[in-house]
């Protein structure tokens, strides 16, 4: 049987120019879970996704990934190609095509055969609501919505066993936030787990099953939506969450 | 003075074409030694550890640092006394490709490193080793971005190719030369050099453009 925990993190710390940006973070991840996680800029969020699929290394800590220690593990490029990762400015490859950038992982990292990639590269394409007429563009020509769609999609495709988000709507206008929030919402729907960091509070509040709220590279509070967002003990959680609340305008009740 | 013009154009004009296909032949044997050289040069420089990024770098600054004729002449002359031999338009490839090797370098370096690293983080996430990302992700829009550079350095080597005149190469310079002290038509003759030289370079130009629109990414504006 396959153990409940998906992803392991124990007292993970990075230092930046000497500078502790992480400080012994702790915490895990459940198959078919989706974490959120909330803090201020510069808290050390992005650099703790970055962490967690080594594209910046941690200077101490552990990371268990589906029961493999990563630190240890030499061929970085097979634990990645099991985590997608989804960024704030999309990253699309600006020389490709909407399909091929979908379809380089499948081929390059997968080995997959040209036309098979291709048929789960439109697979995943189509899943995240990008039709065919869109397929042969190139990210230029797409919106900012359309692009992080496409941007899910290859992560999608890889089948991951985890995708981290790091901000994957705050480069968006609002409008477009919403199409992209509704895919991400389908996939936690479909249990596929997920590590979101993000300042979508009504999001949080729906999908999520755990939100952790991370300040200068600490966890100051975790818990359902519901208590670290609404009801927050930390004083310093609460007074994020107030501003949050009155910049989204959400009814505290 | 067209009269003489077209005198020389047609009397002579057999050995200038030969002069100018030899001139072609060491623009482009040198601008392909060039491309080459300095495709690996600027990998080496941006991409690997320590002693041959070091040794790269030596070679870019050697060669931009001294006088292509030197180059030349270290060629031809120095390398019979180590016993190797070459002709003068061999002698020319190679000094001319060995030194655009340094400028294409240069150019290809300052492309690689132009390129997002955003887009490079976005390829290490999926997976794609370092190798892969060299080759599908930074190269292909590396060149893209070099382009511009890198044909006008072949309307360079056109014109620098005259300099294997200094070692006897049969090129255009050199045959004009010859025709100019044959006929003592010096200035007609240097005309009809120049109006050749412009007309290729034209030519040359024209081609760049054609091969950097059919290169560009649609919607991409840089
Ligand atoms: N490459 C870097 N060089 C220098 N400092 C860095 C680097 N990356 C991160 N930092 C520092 O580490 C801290 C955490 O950065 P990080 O990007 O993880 O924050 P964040 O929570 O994602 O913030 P934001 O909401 O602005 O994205 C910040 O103080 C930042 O200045
Ligand atoms: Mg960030």
């Amino acid at each position: 049987m396959l153990k409940e925990e998906l992803l392991i993190v124990e007292d993970l710390w990075k230092f930046i120019d000497g500078k502790p940006v992480l400080k012994g973070i702790t915490f895990d991840v459940s198959r078919g879970e989706t974490k959120v996680i909330l803090g201020p800029s510069g808290a050390g969020k992005s650099t703790l996704l970055r962490c967690i699929n080594l594209l910046v290394v941690p200077d101490r800590g552990r990371i268990i990934f589906d029961g493999e220690d990563v630190l240890k593990r030499r061929d970085i490029h097979n634990v990645r190609s099991k985590m997608g990762f989804v960024f704030q400015h999309f990253n699309l490859f600006s020389h490709m095509t909407a399909l091929e950038n979908v379809m380089l992982g499948l081929v390059k990292v997968k080995k997959m055969p040209k036309h098979e990639a291709e048929k789960k590269a439109k697979e995943a394409l189509m899943a995240v609501g990008i039709a065919e007429e869109l397929w042969n563009r190139y990210p230029a020509q797409l919106s900012g919505g359309q692009q992080q769609r496409v941007a899910i999609a290859r992560a999608l495709a890889m089948e991951p066993k985890l995708i981290l988000f790091d901000e994957p709507t705050s480069a968006l206008d609002p409008e477009l936030i919403w199409e992209v929030l509704n895919v991400m919402e389908r996939l936690a729907k479909a249990k596929m787990t997920m590590i979101v960091v993000t300042h979508e509070i009504g999001f949080a509040m729906r999908v999520a099953s755990e939100v952790m709220f991370l300040d200068d590279g600490m966890i100051l509070e975790r818990g359902p939506p519901e208590q670290v967002i609404l009801n927050p003990c930390n004083e310093r959680v609460k007074r994020f969450m107030d501003r949050m609340k009155y910049v989204y305008s959400l009814d505290t009740g | 003075m067209i009269s003489e013009l077209l005198y020389v154009s047609l009397k002579y004009g057999l050995l200038l074409l030969e002069g100018l296909r030899t001139t072609f032949i060491i623009t482009i044997a040198s601008y392909a030694i060039g491309f080459a050289g300095g495709l690996c040069i600027a990998i080496a420089r941006v991409f690997f550890h320590k002693i041959l990024k070091v040794f790269a770098g030596v070679y870019v600054e050697l060669f931009r640092g001294t006088p292509m004729l030197v180059q030349l002449f270290f060629v031809y002359y120095a390398l019979p006394e180590i016993g190797i031999r070459v002709d003068p338009v061999t002698a020319s490839i190679i000094a001319i490709g060995l030194n655009s090797a340094a400028y294409q370098a240069e150019y290809i370096r300052s492309a690689l490193s132009s390129i997002p690293y955003s887009e490079i983080e976005a390829a290490y996430s999926l997976g794609l080793t370092k190798l892969n990302i060299l080759i599908y992700i930074m190269l292909p829009q590396a060149i893209r971005i070099a382009i511009p550079t890198l044909t006008n350095e072949a309307i360079y080597l056109f014109k620098y190719s005259s300099i294997a005149y200094f070692v006897t190469a049969s090129e255009l310079m050199y045959v004009g030369k010859l025709i100019a002290t044959r006929t003592f038509l010096y200035v007609e003759v240097y005309v009809l050099l120049a109006l050749l030289y412009i007309l290729f370079s034209i030519v040359l130009s024209e081609i760049a453009r054609y091969i950097e629109r059919k290169l560009q990414i649609p919607g991409y504006v840089t």
